[in-house]
């Protein structure tokens, strides 16, 4: 042992752990927007009253280690999972941080200032998964409830399948309160029904071979055998119930909470269920709290307290409670791996709009399940949560974990040409 | 869903109080399964404004004070930037709420006024920092409000003659969700002065601060009954949120909701007999009557 560190034990143990992993699915929940560290798993109640925040903190389940006020059902959980309180990005601006967060890369993200990063874009670590896990069912291997991420009113990078193909791209299921579910990729006609798809689907067909002949760039191969899977869903009666929230009881439903994260958390459970390998739940489109057909985002320029006391601090923490009790509850938790984690974190210090600002220096993220040893604090943050003081976890160590997870071996990641820039969290197996 | 149910019940100085812990009593205003909140119930007593997020929209609305009634938004000038958090005039004419000019990924806050029938709209206070929570005050010649223009969250007095401005807190603490007393003499509002958000009240000139609560939780949204001897407030000290109401002094505090959902943003009927308040103790957030006999607590 002389002259082999801990840290290298862990990482030897990583990767002698990484060829088979315990997870058969990923539950990928994007709190996009950024969720401030400091008024959810990273309070400082002794800083300086603005840093701190109007919240207090509670006790958790493991020895020494607080909330906030917030988050009692998770507090009470807390030996479900495990946090990482020291993860830390590349990047201030949403775009370029969100693709870092879901690529574990910077290479090809595109800011507010439309400069694209040297490197070509990495493909997002759904895709990844979806590659490797391919289903032999034909039901995408990768589904994101939520629609297309954006910032302003550009879509970001990095949500898809990249140099993987298209046919890598995740396959997009959207809830709302008003509407329920819909497939943006089968937005039916008036009057279409699933019955007369098939005649749609001819048509579709005709239209897609003669746009192929027009453009073979822009209608590949594989954007065909996503619209086959969208119409297999839809013409499989089996297939489509697997999005029909109303088959859940009713409590099930409340339990999740009826807002469109709560029930896209029971739908991403229905998925992995029926063993969809990666699931994304995106809170919301856009990072803004009001500028949203969801929940809003996590970007809290002003009115962060407020926003975070009547509804976001409720919503997640009953929300994703409830997705851990029912994982746990139906046996799936062991064999399903869910990560909840923001592009970045929020300024310690308190702005002049009762807001926090960007943040990149310091963030947490909740991982749980699928072999993760659960109850660990990974890191630590200053007396402000400005920086990590120990154990720095970049969005790249966060991939190279869920990798390690799902069992993707480096074999597998050379063959499909990918580097990821991290290392699994060794701690965490 | 299962609940806690008692009665509690007794005479003091010859009133009598009665205040049911629990949802037995409840009737279900609204069933449209959008996100609601900041409630407030017309000085007539027919209707209740609240804060309704639909369909991306964040949107003032109002519903007759009966059950399963239809949700009518607010007519406001600029309908699809967000506007929230809206309080009535004393005579029920008047709505005062926040407008919020979106700029960019960015918002700008402003408090803005509007007849009750959505015309005559003006812009009562000039964005100048976060501006938030109007409230008129019972006689209607002031609005207090919540503003960050001198760096933090603190509670300010418009006098709507002369545009004087008071500020009515100082403190490195926020104090929000500003309340007039019915007789306009006092103000209860939530201040974290103490560590964490506790209910306080104070004179009209903000002198005579009297801390009502204390505990480790958050205590919000507090709301005078209309004969300013009791309040309503909004409480994580069960873990959940609930409903309390006590003494204006502090003393007897009671959970009228005791569930284990979300139950935010009390509004006491213009009689005083009824509150209302949002509920997901059923799945989404809807509008919910309760009935509360008010009298002294113990």
């Amino acid at each position: 042992m002389v002259g082999l560190h801990w840290a290298d034990l862990l990482k030897v143990r990583a990767i002698a752990g990484s060829v088979n992993g315990s997870a058969k699915s990923v539950i990928f929940i994007w709190l996009w927007g950024g969720p401030a560290q400091l008024d959810t798993f990273d309070p400082k109640p002794n800083a300086p009253a603005e840093f701190r925040g109007p919240f207090s903190t509670i006790a958790t389940r493991s020895p020494g280690v607080r909330y906030s006020e917030l988050f009692p059902k998770l507090a009470s959980r807390s030996d479900q999972f495990s946090l990482i309180r020291s993860m830390h990005s590349q990047s201030n601006d949403h775009g370029v941080a969100g693709t870092v967060g879901l690529t574990g890369s910077i290479a090809g993200a595109v800011g507010l200032d439309g400069k694209p990063k040297a490197g070509q874009a990495r493909p997002t670590t759904g895709s990844i998964v979806a590659k490797v896990r391919k289903l032999d069912s034909g039901l995408p291997s990768f589904m994101v409830v939520g629609g297309k991420l954006h910032q302003g009113k550009k879509a970001i990078v990095g949500e898809g399948g990249g140099f993987l193909g298209a046919s890598c791209d995740p396959f997009r299921i959207v809830y709302d309160q008003m509407n329920g579910m819909r497939i943006p990729a089968l937005e039916l006609g008036q009057g279409l029904t699933p019955e007369r798809l098939e005649d749609r689907k001819k048509l579709n067909n005709a239209i897609s071979d003669a746009s192929r002949k027009l453009d073979s760039k822009s209608f590949s191969q594989p954007w065909g055998e996503h619209m086959d899977q969208a119409f297999a869903l839809l013409l499989r009666p089996e297939a489509r119930s697997l999005f029909d929230l109303s088959l859940e009881p009713t409590s099930i439903r409340d339990q999740y909470g009826r807002t469109r994260f709560g029930q896209s958390c029971l739908l991403a459970r229905r998925l992995v269920q029926k063993g969809i390998p990666f699931v994304q739940v995106n809170w919301s489109d856009h990072v803004e709290a009001e500028e949203d057909a969801g929940d809003g985002g996590w970007d809290h320029h002003y009115r962060n307290f407020q926003i975070m006391i009547d509804r976001h601090g409720p919503w997640l923490d009953h929300s994703l409670s409830a997705l851990f009790d029912d994982l746990k509850n139906r046996g799936l938790l062991d064999s399903t791996l869910v990560v909840a984690v923001g592009e970045f974190g929020r300024t310690p210090k308190i702005n002049e709009k009762a807001g926090r600002d960007h943040w990149e220096h310091c963030y947490s993220a909740l991982i749980a399940g699928g072999g993760i040893k659960p109850g660990m604090v990974i890191g630590t943050s200053d007396a402000r949560a400005e920086r990590p003081s120990s154990r720095p976890c970049s969005p790249g160590d966060l991939a190279a974990t869920i990798h390690q997870a799902v069992g993707i071996t480096s074999e597998q990641s050379q063959t499909l040409g990918i580097t990821v820039d991290g290392e699994p969290i060794a701690e965490l197996f | 869903m299962h609940f806690f149910v008692a009665m509690m019940c007794g005479i003091v100085g010859g009133v009598v109080y009665q205040v049911q812990d629990s949802l037995s009593d409840l009737v279900k205003i609204t069933n449209d399964g959008s996100f609601k909140s900041h409630l407030a119930w017309s000085p007539d007593g027919k209707k209740l404004l609240f804060t309704r997020i639909h369909q991306g929209k964040m949107e003032l609305c109002t519903v007759k004070a009966e059950k399963s009634a239809e949700v009518v938004p607010l007519v406001v000038p600029s309908p699809n930037t967000p506007h929230f958090d809206g309080h009535w005039s004393a005579d029920g004419k008047s709505i005062v709420y926040v407008h919020d000019i979106l700029q960019g990924t960015d918002g700008k806050l402003q408090i803005n006024e509007v007849l009750a029938d959505g015309t005559g709209a003006k812009v009562l206070i000039p964005h100048k920092a976060f501006e938030e929570s109007p409230r008129y005050s019972p006689d209607g010649k002031h609005i207090a409000w919540v503003s960050t223009r001198d760096g933090n969250q603190e509670i300010y007095s418009l006098e709507l003659a002369n545009q004087k401005v008071q500020r009515l807190t100082q403190d490195q603490g926020f104090d929000n969700n500003p309340n007039w007393k019915h007789d306009g003499s006092r103000i209860v509002y939530s201040s974290s002065r103490f560590g964490n958000f506790e209910i306080c009240s104070m004179k009209n000139d903000g002198t005579g601060v009297l801390r009502l609560t204390n505990d480790l939780a958050m205590d919000v949204w507090p709301v005078y009954s209309p004969n300013g001897k009791a309040i309503a407030f909004t409480s994580n000290r069960t873990g959940s949120y609930n409903i309390f109401v006590m003494n204006e002094d502090g003393s007897g505090v009671r959970n009228i909701t005791n569930n284990k959902s979300i139950n935010n943003f009390a509004a006491w009927s213009p009689d005083g007999k009824m509150i209302a308040f949002i509920s997901n103790f059923q799945g989404s957030y809807e509008v919910y009557i309760k009935s509360v006999l008010q009298g002294k607590l113990p």
